[in-house]
Formats: C-alpha cells, structure tokens, sequence
C-alpha cells in the first residue's frame, strides 16, 4: 500500500494517539498491530469476542489511511464467485453474437478449412478476458491503484475450502483466475480478518497473519471509551456504569456484555436522565445489556447486591 | 536477535508450533520496534509467534520466565562495557575485571600471581578478586551458561552437573585450590573465610540460574518425552493418572485427522443453476443454452456404526476409540454407537446430552466389567441396528471375540458383513493371542474386511486414517 503520509505509521505510539483523535480508544498491542501490519505487509487475524471493536478498527484504519475500505462479508457456502469475480455472462453472449456477424468479414478470402481456423486463431481471444471480468471484494481490493484496506469479517462462517482458497491472496497479494492466469495487486492493500472463534481456524491461514486477540477492556480503557463515545456522560456515573459491566463479565453468563452493549446502555442512561445507579434502573434497562433471557434471570436478583459492592 | 531465537526454542520445546516463516516475522518485527520496551517486545512477539489463544498462557508465563533474565543480563553487558572503558582510561589493567576473559584464558590469573607477590594476603585467582569485590557475576555466569549450552538441558538430574560445569567455566578450580592452600598468616586465613563464604554464595547464584533455565527450556520437555511414550503404550495397560494427559492426546490427534480430510468433502450447491458451466458446454451451440448445468449437493461423508465391547480389559481401548471417534464428528457426523458386554446397548443420545467424558465414566460404571456374551449382543443389534445398516456404512467393533464359550452368532455378523459398505474389526489383543482359550476370532474373522490389532494410539489413528482416505 502507498501511504501517502508515512509519518503517519511512523510508530505505535502515533497510531494510538491519533486513532484516540478519531474517537477509537485502543490498547498500545492494538497500535502496534496496525503499526507491523503497514511495515511488514503481513494481514492481521483478529480475535475476540463480539462487541470489542473488530471491525471498527478495520474501518477506524481505513478512515485514518484515507484509503477506501472494502468489506467482505464471510457465510457458509461463500464461494470464489462472490468473493473474487465473476464473467459478465450477458455481456459474453452479446459478443458471441457481435462475432457472429464479424466472422464473414474475417473468414473472406480463406481457402479451406485449415487456413479459416488459422485466421479464428489470429483473431483475438476475448472471450475470457479483463473485458468481461466483473471484479468481487477480492480482486476489488487487488487492483485499486491506491491500496485498500481490506476487510474479510468473520472467516470463521466461511467453509474451509474458501479458507484455503485466501492463502495465495494472503500471502503473496495475487489470485490466480485459470482463464486469464494471475492477477498481482496493483499496490499491496492492508488486510484484515475478523474471527468470533466458532471454529478453529487452519494452521496454514494463522501462519500468515499477525494474530491480535482484543480482549474485553479493562476498567480505565472502558472508562475512555465511554468518555469519547458518549458525551455529557457524568464522571461518576461513568465510573459506576464501568465497575457494574466489570462484575458482570465475571459472573457466569451466556454472553458477556461487550463494549458496545456499554455504549448503548450508557446513552440510555443518559437519555433517562439518571444520575446514580439504583436497582430501579439497571433493572428496567438490563435487557440492553444481556441478551438472553436466562441472564437476565440470573442477574436481577444479584442486582442490589452488586450495586451495593460498588459503593 | 540471538535471545529471540533462543526464546522461539524455549516456545517450540513448550508446544508450541512456531514455523521458520513465523521466526522470520517476529526478527522482522523486532528490529522495526527493538528490544527495549519490554512491553513492546511482548506484544510484538505475542502477535507474530502466538497464534492459539490456548497457547497464550504458557507463551506469557515463558516471556517473563525468560526476558527476565535477558533484561538483567544486557543492563549488565552495558554497565560492564562502560566500566571497562573507564578503567581503560585510568590505564588500570585488571584482567580480572571481565569476567568473559576468565572464560577465555582460565590461567591468566597465573599473571596475577605474579601481580600480587608483594602481598600474599589478597587472592590469587581471578574469581577470587572478583568475588572480593563484590562483584556482580550475573553475567558472567549467564555467559557461562551460554558456552555450556545449557539451554540443552532436559532432565531435573542435569540440574547439579551444569550447575558444576558453569562454576569450571568461571574459574571455580583455580579458587578452591586457594582456599586450600594452608594459610601462613592470621589475615590470610581471615581473607579465606571470606572468599569460602563469597563462593557459597556463588554457588547459589549459579543454582537458581539454572533452575530458572530449566524452568524456560526443560519442564515442557518432559511432557513431550511422557506423551510420546504415551502415544506407543498399550491402551489396555495405562495408568488411571494418564487419562487426561491421553485424552488430550487423543483429541490432538482426531484434530488433525479431521483437518487433513475435511476438504475432501465435496459440497456443491443444489437447484442453482451453474452458469459458468451452462455456457462453457454450450459454447458448441452458438451460445444457445442447449444444454443445462447445475450446481449439486454431494457431502461425502462416511456413515460408521461403533460396536465397543465394554467388558474387562477392552474396556479401556473402548474408551480411547469412543473419544476418537466423537473428537472427528467434524469429518463425521453420522457416528452410532453401541457398547456391549451381554447386552447391546445404543449410546449416541447418551454422548449427545452429557458431553463424552461424563457419559463415558457412566457407560463404564454401568456396563463395563460384566462378562461377555457375544451372541446375545449380536441378537439385540440385529433388532436394533441392523436394518440401518446400508451400503454406505462402515461397521468397526471393537472387542477381543473372547465370548466364555458360548454361541457367537456369527450368522448375524454374516448379514451384518453382507449390508455393510465394510466390517472393521479391531481386536485389542496381539495377534498371537488370537483363538487361544476362548477367544473365537477366527470365526469371526471371514465376516470382516479386515481384522487388526488396535494396542496403542497410534494403531488407532493409523487405521482411522485409512479408512477416511478410502471411504
């Protein structure tokens, strides 16, 4: 990838800080992850559990590298025609047709048959080829001039054929189309894949990346991002919101609130009008934070107890 | 650089696969950011070389384990070159100085004798001065160690040899020889004492040095040596307490089993039609879609029916086989299973609701233990499970066909032989042992596609390899 402002990765410590002024409150591993990533022009495999800001990074970085952000979403039975490219079949008949009426003007004055297909030879194969090649989020991110972030989100959905089908990409920044041979990217792109660990994922794929594992936030971070993302946050208010999601990670739930489940439960908060956590409210407001009806039963009646460790 | 690669050893010994293109990223990395940081390191080599989440734990615990000691030894090396430049100023020659240089030549304390004529009272040799001094020996002895190749260390036994050879390489001969010569002077022997009491307590440095090292490059050595060892046992003859280290094992193993063949499933989309191939085989009819394509579904995938026999000593090999088996339900999802010691008994909902360790302890407190009865197992997997059993379906028993001389109905095996796709019959015994007393194997044994003697983890994964490749 050509960036055009390379003070900008000139350290881990430049990212963080002017990731922080993009509103993305990250970790210094986190830096330096994106910092190797632009250096050694290794993808990034990124872990965690949902809601940490996996692919909010990737966009955070494209946003920070100007450069345009191409997202690929993963499903099961995701195949090289969604994701790398496509022949525009309308567009190939069409021309056999064209062809067609072509050939007498080609053919004219050929004797026999052996010299008619000599000529056919001659005359350029188009039929596969770049003309009619509709380019998919892979080969998008390959050939803009500029470098692209590349976003693979949740490669653990996909089968792992179409894992072992990204290694070329991945390794080498190529893909080879068997009609047209290989296409090289035109200026490396920064790539990024996303991974909820629904399965583990093969040796050959983890190989090549960086692994970077964000893990839920602890306290003082979770604090900054809340003060970043949400304004007019109360400090205190904040602190105590900080310190209950604490003791809820810990408890043994379904799923864990995530740093988005803060957020959202923050802004409601603050929507509300609350000013001090009492049981009342986290009750009421619980179902934005725990997503399962089981937890949720687990919780509220632990609720005033955890309020009251807090103070 | 040479400490990462060491480090990258330590890892490998611990389990941790790191590749050589991995190796080659984590250097990459560390001269862009440098070894200073010892946070910085951390992340750097974590992102580069730590690729499980599982192995996280133990890369950390082997990063403080071993940088600890790094980061003291380069503060070190760096005071050490300043002093030296000092003294070099002030023209003072002590060769003594340096302790790499008594590493070098261990007799250039010879020199010093001679030095020290005047003054018999001062020691002689050159751990001596140094340890008179006070001085810090970390270094050297980490340089030591380094020359004494200790991060080769394996066995707890070892720790006392290399303890001994680091204090030889130090110069320990030359000092115990002082400390042994009679003293002639009141203030000699005072001075003796001292340097007694300075080398005990080198000597301790020296210990726990290489107990730290061999807590870096030894302790998962031995776990390796003990699983390999395992993987050869006899699965009828191990230890309760290797269980769990086996059913790790054991899982590791189906893992990889399920990741070499998995791809082998061919899936293809069903009722969408193929255009890319519609018009490649229409392209001979002037681009009219004569002919249609279209996408298929075909999932290879073997369909097995387990028969373990659970009673006395096969038990054990079941046990290990019904684990491998659930461990590959990646590969292959259609495995029934039955166990049997008189009765037959269909366990597959048992594994699906409690998990493969619970429902196996269960399984073998229930049934396990009581004698056989061949024939009469055979006659209930007739009424069970025999009119399942189609042209796709690959039947492996497990059992030593030893049936207390009773009727083994091997007319059911016969049917049981004739629907299969195949009969696999692994015999946990030697193939010498078969058809003594009253084991009946080789009635059994025209009815089955093969007959194998399955003793030890590797047999298994052995014959579970062929039988993915070929179905």
């Amino acid at each position: 990838m050509i960036i055009k402002h390379q003070e900008k990765i000139a350290s881990p410590e430049i990212i963080q800080s002017r990731f922080e002024d993009l509103g993305y409150i990250c970790s210094h591993s986190v830096a330096t992850a994106i910092y190797l990533a632009c250096h050694l022009q290794k993808p990034i495999l990124i872990e965690g559990p949902p809601g940490v800001g996996k692919t909010e990074l990737a966009k955070i970085t494209a946003t920070y590298l100007n450069a345009p952000l191409i997202r690929m979403q993963c499903y099961e039975g995701l195949d090289e025609s969604k994701a790398l490219y496509e022949w525009k079949y309308g567009k190939q008949l069409l021309y056999t047709q064209v062809l067609k009426e072509q050939l007498g003007d080609v053919l004219r004055g050929a004797r026999g048959l052996d010299e008619s297909i000599a000529r056919l030879h001659d005359f350029g194969d188009i039929f596969y080829s770049q003309d009619f090649l509709e380019p998919r989020p892979l080969l998008q991110a390959l050939q803009c001039q500029d470098g692209a972030v590349l976003l693979i989100d949740e490669i653990d959905k996909a089968d792992q054929e179409f894992e072992a089908f990204l290694l070329e990409l991945l390794s080498d920044y190529q893909v080879s189309i068997p009609e047209i041979g290989t296409v090289k990217a035109v200026s490396t792109p920064v790539v990024m894949l996303t991974s909820n660990n629904t399965r583990e994922l093969g040796d050959a794929l983890k190989r090549r990346c960086l692994h970077l594992y964000i893990p839920f936030p602890d306290a003082a971070l979770e604090s900054r991002i809340l003060a970043t993302q949400v304004e007019g946050l109360d400090t205190q208010l904040r602190e105590q919101i900080v310190a209950l999601i604490g003791k809820l990670r810990d408890m043994p739930l379904k799923k864990s609130p995530a740093v988005s489940e803060t957020i959202d439960w923050a802004r409601a908060l603050l929507l509300l009008n609350v000013e001090e956590l009492d049981s009342h409210w986290v009750k009421e407001t619980l179902n934005l934070l725990l997503k399962f009806q089981d937890d949720i039963e687990l919780v509220e009646p632990e609720i005033a107890a955890l309020l009251k460790s807090l103070r | 650089m040479r400490f990462v690669a060491d480090f990258i050893g330590a890892l490998r010994e611990a389990g941790l696969d790191v590749s050589p293109a991995e190796s080659l990223d984590a250097l990459k990395a560390i001269k862009l950011l440098g070894l200073e940081s010892r946070e910085t390191s951390k992340t750097v080599l974590a992102l580069t070389l730590v690729k499980r989440q599982a192995d996280q734990v133990i890369y950390e615990e082997l990063f403080d384990l071993y940088f600890a000691g790094v980061g003291k030894a380069k503060t070190l090396i760096k005071e050490s070159n300043k002093a030296s430049n000092k003294e070099a100023d002030k023209s003072e020659i002590e060769s003594s100085e340096n302790a790499q240089e008594a590493k070098n030549n261990p007799h250039s304390s010879q020199a010093d004798m001679s030095d020290g004529e005047g003054m018999q009272t001062s020691p002689s040799s050159s751990l001596g001065k140094a340890l008179s001094k006070n001085k810090d020996m970390s270094l050297a002895i980490t340089q030591a160690a380094i020359d004494e190749k200790l991060s080769s260390i394996v066995l707890f036994t070892q720790k006392n040899y290399f303890a001994y050879k680091i204090m030889q390489r130090l110069g320990d001969d030359l000092l115990s020889t002082e400390i042994r010569t009679d003293a002639n002077s009141p203030e000699h022997k005072r001075k003796q004492r001292e340097l007694i009491k300075s080398r005990a307590r080198l000597l301790d440095q020296v210990k726990d040095y290489v107990e730290q090292q061999y807590g870096i490059f030894a302790q998962h050595k031995g776990l390796k040596y003990r699983e390999e060892y395992l993987q050869q046992a006899k699965l009828s003859q191990l230890d309760r307490l290797d269980y769990k280290l086996m059913q790790r094992l054991v899982q590791r193993a189906a893992r990889k089993l399920a990741s070499q063949h998995s791809r082998k499933r061919l899936t293809r989309k069903r009722g969408q039609l193929d255009v890319r191939k519609t018009i490649a085989a229409n392209a001979a009819f002037d681009g009219a879609l004569f002919h249609t394509r279209w996408k298929a579904t075909r999932i290879e995938r073997p369909k097995i029916v387990a028969i373990c026999d659970v009673s006395g000593s096969v038990s054990r090999v079941a046990r290990f086989l019904l684990l491998f088996l659930y461990s590959m339900q990646d590969v292959m999802p259609k495995v029934r299973s039955f166990v049997f010691a008189s009765e037959m008994i269909e366990v597959t909902e048992l594994f699906k609701q409690q998990g493969i360790e619970l429902a196996l302890e269960e399984i073998m407190k229930r049934w396990g233990g009581l004698s056989t009865d061949y024939g009469k197992a055979f006659a209930g997997f007739q009424s069970q499970a025999l009119a399942s059993i189609d042209k796709k379906t690959t039947v492996i028993m497990l059992g030593d066909a030893r049936n207390n001389e009773g009727d083994g109905r091997t007319d059911i095996w016969e049917k049981v032989y004739r629907q299969s796709k195949r009969v696999l019959w692994l015999n946990p015994e030697h193939r010498n042992s078969w058809d003594t007393g009253d084991s009946i194997m080789s009635e059994y044994a025209p009815w089955c596609g093969s007959v194998e003697p399955c003793r030890n983890l590797k047999d298994i994964e052995r014959i579970f390899s062929r039988l993915l490749k070929y179905s």
